[in-house]
Formats: C-alpha cells, sequence, structure tokens
C-alpha cells in the first residue's frame, strides 16, 4: 500500500522562506484537497514531491524509499505522477503520442504498439478518442487539461497530484475530470488536488492541507477544516462562516 | 495508396536511380544520349555530404530541440581527425627509436612521428630513422583509410558527449551562444596549430581509395559517389529507426517541454545526451568520407557561414523531419550550381556567382515567414495527415450518433416511466465539447 511522507520540509528561495517545516503523510489511496491564497507554496510543495525542486532541508520518502534526492523522472518511476497548473500537452505530437510516452518510459524494453490499445481505451474514457491522431496543439485548453489526465493513466503511478485541473473547464468537461479523480480514485490511486473551486474541493476531498504562507495550518476533515478560524482568517474568509 | 506504401515504393525507386546515376557518368561511358559529367558526379558527391549533414541536424534541431551551431566543428573534428592519423602515425616492425613508439602485438610497432617546427626542413623522424636505426627491410606502413575514418567517428561521438554534457541545462540562445563558442574555439585553435594541422594552409588527407579500386583510379569520381551514397543511406536508415522508436518519441517529448516530459518519466539527461553523441558522430563520418574524397581540410569549414548553409538546407526543406531535410541540402547544393550562371536582363549584368547567396538569403527568409515548417514538409504532412480531418469528424459524427441512439433509447424509457423518475441521466455524455 502507497506510503508518502514529507518530513519537516522548509524550502527558501534566496531570503524568501516559502515552505516552513511542511510535515504530513499520505497513506493508501487518499483523496487530499491542497488549498492556500496565491503564493502559499503549495505549487512549491507540489514542485519539491515531484522532484522538480529540491528542498531546503526536510526529505521526502514514498514506500520507504527517499524520493526527494531524486531526478523528476526517478519520482515519476517510482510512482508519483502530476500535472501542471499550465496545462503542458507536447503540442506538436498527436493525442496518441502524447499518451505513448509515459508507458514506454515506464517499461524499458516495451513497443509502441503495446500500448496503443490502452491509449484507446483512455482516450475514450476521457471523451477524446475520436482526437487521437490530431496534434495536441488543435485541441481546446479543456480537452488538453484531459489529455494530461490522460498520460497520467498511461504512467499509471500510484499517486497523482493534480494542480488546478479545474481551472478554466467547461461544466461539461469538469464533469469528466470529476469522473476520472473519483473513478481512479476507486481503483486505488491517492490524489492530492489543489484547486481553488471551493466548492469542488469541500465535495471531492475527504481530507484537506491547508498552507499559507509556508506554514501547513491545518490538515483533517474537510468539514472540520472549514471551521478551523486560523484557516478562515488566513483563506476562506468571514463570508464562509 | 495509404502513405507508407507510396513513403516505400518512392524511397525504392529513390535509391534505384541513386544507384544508377553512375552509369550514366562520362567515366562510364553514359546512357544513351545522357551523359552526366565529372562535376555532376563531384556535385552528387557534395550533395550527400551535407545531405547527411542537414539531416542529423534535423534530428538534433528539429526532433530534439537542440539548436546546435556546432555541427560544422564535429564535421571538421571527423575530418581533422583522420587527416592526423594519416599524417603523423605509421605501423612498422620495427621501433624507429627517434619517434614515439608504441609496441603492438607481434612485431608491430605504432610509431607517432614528431612535429616539425615551422619555416624549418627538419626531416621527419621517420626518414631520419630509416637511415640511421631501422634495421633493413622494415615495414612501414600507413594506417588504412578505414580505420583513420572509424577513429574519426570515434573523436566525433566523445567530443558530441563532451558538449551534450556541457550544455545539458542550456536552451536556445544559451545553447546556440555555447556552440558557437566551442566552433570558433576549434577553427582558432586548427588555424593557430600550423604545425600540427597545417593552419590555414589547410591539412592535407590521403585519397579515399589510395591505389584505386575496382578498376577505377584514384581520382575516380565513382568509388567515393558509392561511398558518400552508402554513408547517406546508413545514417537515413539509422536516423529512421531511431525517429519511429522510444528514442525518436522521448526526444520529440523533450523538445516540447523537458519538465512535462520528465514528470512522465523520459530520462532526460540520458536522451539529450544521447542525441548529441549519435549526430555529432554522423557529422564527424561525412566530415572524414568527405576530406578523404577533397584530399585537404581547412579551417575554412568551420566558419558560421558554412553552418549557416546546413541550417539553411535543413529549415528550406523541412526541419522536423529528417528526409525533407536531406532532400532540402540535395536540392540546395544543386540549385546553388545552378545560380551560379549570370544573367543579362538588357544593359544590366548579374554576376551570379556573386548573387546567387543573396537569392539564397531572400529565399530562407521568405521561407522563414511564410512556410516555418519548410517548403517540403507540408508536402509530406499532407500525404501522410491529409485523412486525419476527415477520420476525427467521421469518429465523432459516429459516437454523436451512438450518442443519439443513447438519448433516443432514454427518452423512449422516460415516457414508460412515472414523471417523477424521469430526471435525465448524468455522466452518460460520450463526446467532447
Amino acid at each position: 500500500m502507497l506510503k508518502l511522507t514529507s518530513n519537516n520540509i522548509y524550502k527558501n528561495f534566496g531570503g524568501l522562506e516559502v515552505l516552513k517545516d511542511v510535515s504530513f503523510s499520505v497513506e493508501g489511496p487518499e483523496l487530499i484537497g491542497l488549498i492556500g491564497p496565491n503564493g502559499a507554496g503549495k505549487t512549491t510543495l507540489t514542485n519539491i514531491l515531484d522532484g522538480a525542486l529540491k528542498p531546503s532541508s526536510g526529505t521526502v520518502y514514498m514506500n520507504g524509499e527517499r524520493i526527494d534526492t531524486r531526478p523528476p523522472y526517478g519520482v515519476a518511476r517510482a510512482g508519483l505522477g502530476r500535472t501542471f497548473q499550465v496545462t503542458r500537452a507536447f503540442r506538436r505530437m498527436t493525442v496518441l503520442e502524447n499518451l505513448l510516452i509515459p508507458a514506454m518510459a515506464m517499461r524499458a524494453t516495451a513497443r509502441q504498439r503495446d500500448f496503443e490499445e490502452k491509449a484507446n481505451e483512455v482516450l475514450e474514457f476521457l471523451t477524446i478518442g475520436h482526437l487521437r491522431n490530431e496534434y495536441a496543439r488543435a485541441l481546446s485548453g479543456g480537452q488538453q487539461k484531459l489529455l494530461e489526465l490522460g498520460r497520467l493513466l498511461m504512467l499509471d503511478p500510484q499517486m497523482i497530484i493534480l494542480d488546478e485541473p479545474f481551472a478554466g473547464v467547461h461544466p461539461r468537461l469538469m464533469e469528466v475530470i470529476y469522473r476520472y479523480i473519483t473513478e481512479t480514485n476507486a481503483q486505488g490511486k491517492a490524489f492530492i488536488i489543489i484547486s481553488h473551486d471551493m466548492d469542488t474541493i469541500f465535495t471531492l476531498s475527504r481530507r484537506l492541507l491547508v498552507l499559507n504562507y509556508g506554514d501547513l495550518i491545518a490538515d483533517g476533515d474537510p468539514e472540520i477544516v472549514r471551521e478551523d478560524p486560523m484557516v478562515k482568517a488566513a483563506y476562506l474568509g468571514e463570508d464562509e462562516e | 495508396m495509404n502513405p507508407t506504401a507510396l513513403y516505400r515504393v518512392s524511397g525504392t525507386v529513390a535509391l534505384i536511380i541513386l544507384f544508377l546515376i553512375p552509369l550514366a557518368s562520362s567515366e562510364m561511358g553514359g546512357l544513351g544520349s545522357l551523359v552526366l559529367s565529372s562535376y555532376f558526379m563531384h556535385l552528387a558527391i557534395t550533395a550527400f555530404f551535407y545531405a547527411i549533414l542537414a539531416s542529423s541536424w534535423s534530428l538534433l534541431a528539429g526532433y530534439a530541440g537542440q539548436f546546435s551551431f556546432g555541427h560544422m566543428a564535429f564535421m571538421a573534428i571527423g575530418g581533422y581527425t583522420s587527416g592526423l592519423i594519416g599524417k603523423f602515425i605509421r605501423f612498422t616492425t620495427a621501433p624507429s627509436e627517434l619517434c614515439t613508439d608504441v609496441p603492438l602485438l607481434g612485431n608491430w610497432w605504432l610509431v607517432i612521428l614528431n612535429i616539425r617546427r615551422v619555416g624549418t626542413i627538419d626531416e621527419s623522424c621517420l626518414d631520419m630513422a630509416k637511415a640511421e636505426t631501422l634495421p633493413a627491410g622494415t615495414l612501414i606502413v600507413f594506417p588504412p583509410v578505414w580505420a583513420s575514418i572509424a577513429m574519426g567517428l570515434v573523436m566525433g561521438a566523445v567530443f558530441g558527449l563532451l558538449v551534450g554534457w556541457l550544455v545539458l541545462r542550456l536552451r536556445s540562445t544559451y545553447l546556440a551562444l555555447f556552440t558557437i563558442g566551442f566552433s570558433e574555439i576549434l577553427r582558432a585553435a586548427i588555424s593557430a596549430e600550423i604545425p600540427i594541422t597545417e593552419g590555414q594552409s589547410g591539412l592535407e588527407l590521403v585519397p579515399l581509395f589510395p591505389g584505386g579500386i575496382a578498376g577505377f583510379t584514384s581520382t575516380s569520381k565513382i568509388p567515393p559517389y558509392y561511398a558518400m551514397l552508402l554513408l547517406f543511406i546508413f545514417a537515413m536508415a539509422l536516423m529512421t529507426w531511431l525517429a519511429g522508436s522510444r528514442f525518436g518519441l522521448f526526444i520529440r517529448a523533450i523538445r516540447e517541454d523537458e519538465e512535462a516530459a520528465a514528470a512522465l518519466g523520459v530520462n532526460i539527461v540520458r536522451y539529450k545526451v544521447l542525441v548529441f553523441v549519435i549526430t555529432s558522430t554522423l557529422a564527424a563520418a561525412a566530415g572524414a568520407l568527405q576530406g578523404h574524397y577533397i584530399g585537404i581540410i581547412t579551417p575554412n569549414t568551420l566558419i558560421i557561414l558554412q553552418m549557416s548553409l546546413v541550417i539553411a538546407m535543413a529549415v528550406i526543406g523541412g526541419l522536423e523531419n529528417i528526409y525533407t531535410a536531406s532532400v532540402g541540402a540535395i536540392i540546395i547544393t544543386f540549385l546553388l550550381e545552378l545560380l551560379r550562371t549570370s544573367v543579362s536582363i538588357g544593359p544590366i549584368h548579374i554576376d551570379m556567382t556573386l548573387w546567387r547567396l543573396v537569392f539564397f538569403g531572400i529565399l530562407l527568409m521568405l521561407t522563414l515567414r511564410f512556410q516555418r515548417n519548410g517548403l517540403l514538409f507540408p508536402i509530406l504532412e499532407r500525404i501522410s495527415r491529409g485523412g486525419v480531418a476527415a477520420e476525427t469528424v467521421s469518429i465523432r459524427a459516429q459516437s454523436d450518433e451512438e450518442l443519439d441512439e443513447e438519448l433516443e433509447e432514454l427518452s423512449e424509457e422516460d415516457e414508460e416511466l412515472p414523471e417523477e423518475a424521469s430526471e435525465p441521466a448524468s455522466g452518460t455524455d460520450t463526446s467532447a465539447s
């Protein structure tokens, strides 16, 4: 079973302390929301978990192996996948090729045709099967988000971090993304979802982490966190009462 | 005919024509009224040389997104390595005792000749050894040309590895500047080290086939034609295989977005270094072969204009495809020669030997402005991807039909149900927005 632990993470950029002593753990297929105001350190924490940034101090372990010293591809191979705040599809490659990359990267001797069937299934699940031979640049912003989610299914990690999956997405595509998260989570994958869409995040997540100026100020059941005075003061505001 | 079959047929026809061209050369008596001059054969060899450079640069810049200006430097490394081995290395059956002697297997010795000072008439150490120390009957053998060329390839790979590793964290402008710097340093070093490289005078290389081959003399154009053609075919076959494999998929992903590729498990360090090593080795192979064919290599092959020419060939043909880049190189090599013919329009005489590069530059600028994917690449795209839009529409229409049928079935069921139970089902939508 998945176990990810983040121990006393600090991150400084010059004199700016972006993360301060952030510790939490994820056990099993949890569905966690990560919220906080702009500049709280959410994306920095994500970048540290995925190996794109090294922490100034602190450690990250996944299933007993230290991953904060690994490069991003090593973290991905250890079982942690992510999407980015700004969609990063491989625009001059076809939708199908986009999906084949993580599958091929995970298996050294595999050939492309070994994964084409699975890729087509993933695309159908995400309702973009008809676009499989189009270049990714031809897709709408929302469809590119779906493509990113599809790549993660092909990577088949144990844990998925989604950075703003609902931002700027049409309600119909939001439904697809919502279904993606719940069904994939039910299949045993853990999620950390960063979002400013409070309604969705409170409905979707079963645990909430709240960051504020680098401090992890709350970690627990969304309904309890919602009533936390520090969270209200820092993020939710008095209107939420 | 489907695109794959079309490519196979046209590729086979092109290969047959390329193999038969020498039969029409003046050396072979021509084919009927078609007699290709020795000059044409020289142009064909040069065209293959540039085609290898442009296509390998296309793999590096067009596929992997590594905009290097050091490709001609790797070409020169291949040529100079092969030339220097021919100049300084000999094999003997006894130690010279006056040169640097390295024992090999059996009675054989590898002899490294001394570097003679400029402006002096110092004898070569081996010439002196022949008179003083070498026993009578000692065999002195030049290194085989193929071995010198192989060493050129090795040096190309080593420098490719070094540069690839050094530029790992550099992108776009910084990568371009670094590789220009590398190329210029190499050019300056070659120009300065006259005792070793002969400086601006150029380093002489033995002919590709010193004693001739298959009845052809060492100055015949036909053996070098086939040698360069075979290298071109090998390079294209290798790059085609690589481009269609995981290697091609990953380097294109790196071109598009390094961070995203890494987050999906792609070892970007390995593939970025590897693409430098492979393309540098191919450039070095072309350089070594061309050096032996021409018989001399000079530091001028490294000037930025030469690199620009290779880039222009790839860009005009189509940077993102090794075939369009190579065909672009072949067409432009011939076009630049055709443009040498001066023209007179009324009283105005245009000396095309001077103006051809201006026209070439204008063609490059127009291509970049109006056809950024090159002049040939869009044609290839139209052939291979012409059916994609229709396929997308057809699949979409099919799924819409299925959706309509599902909705119809649902509404029929709804009619049979009491009103309060007929809420529309959510999550059954199978079409994208």
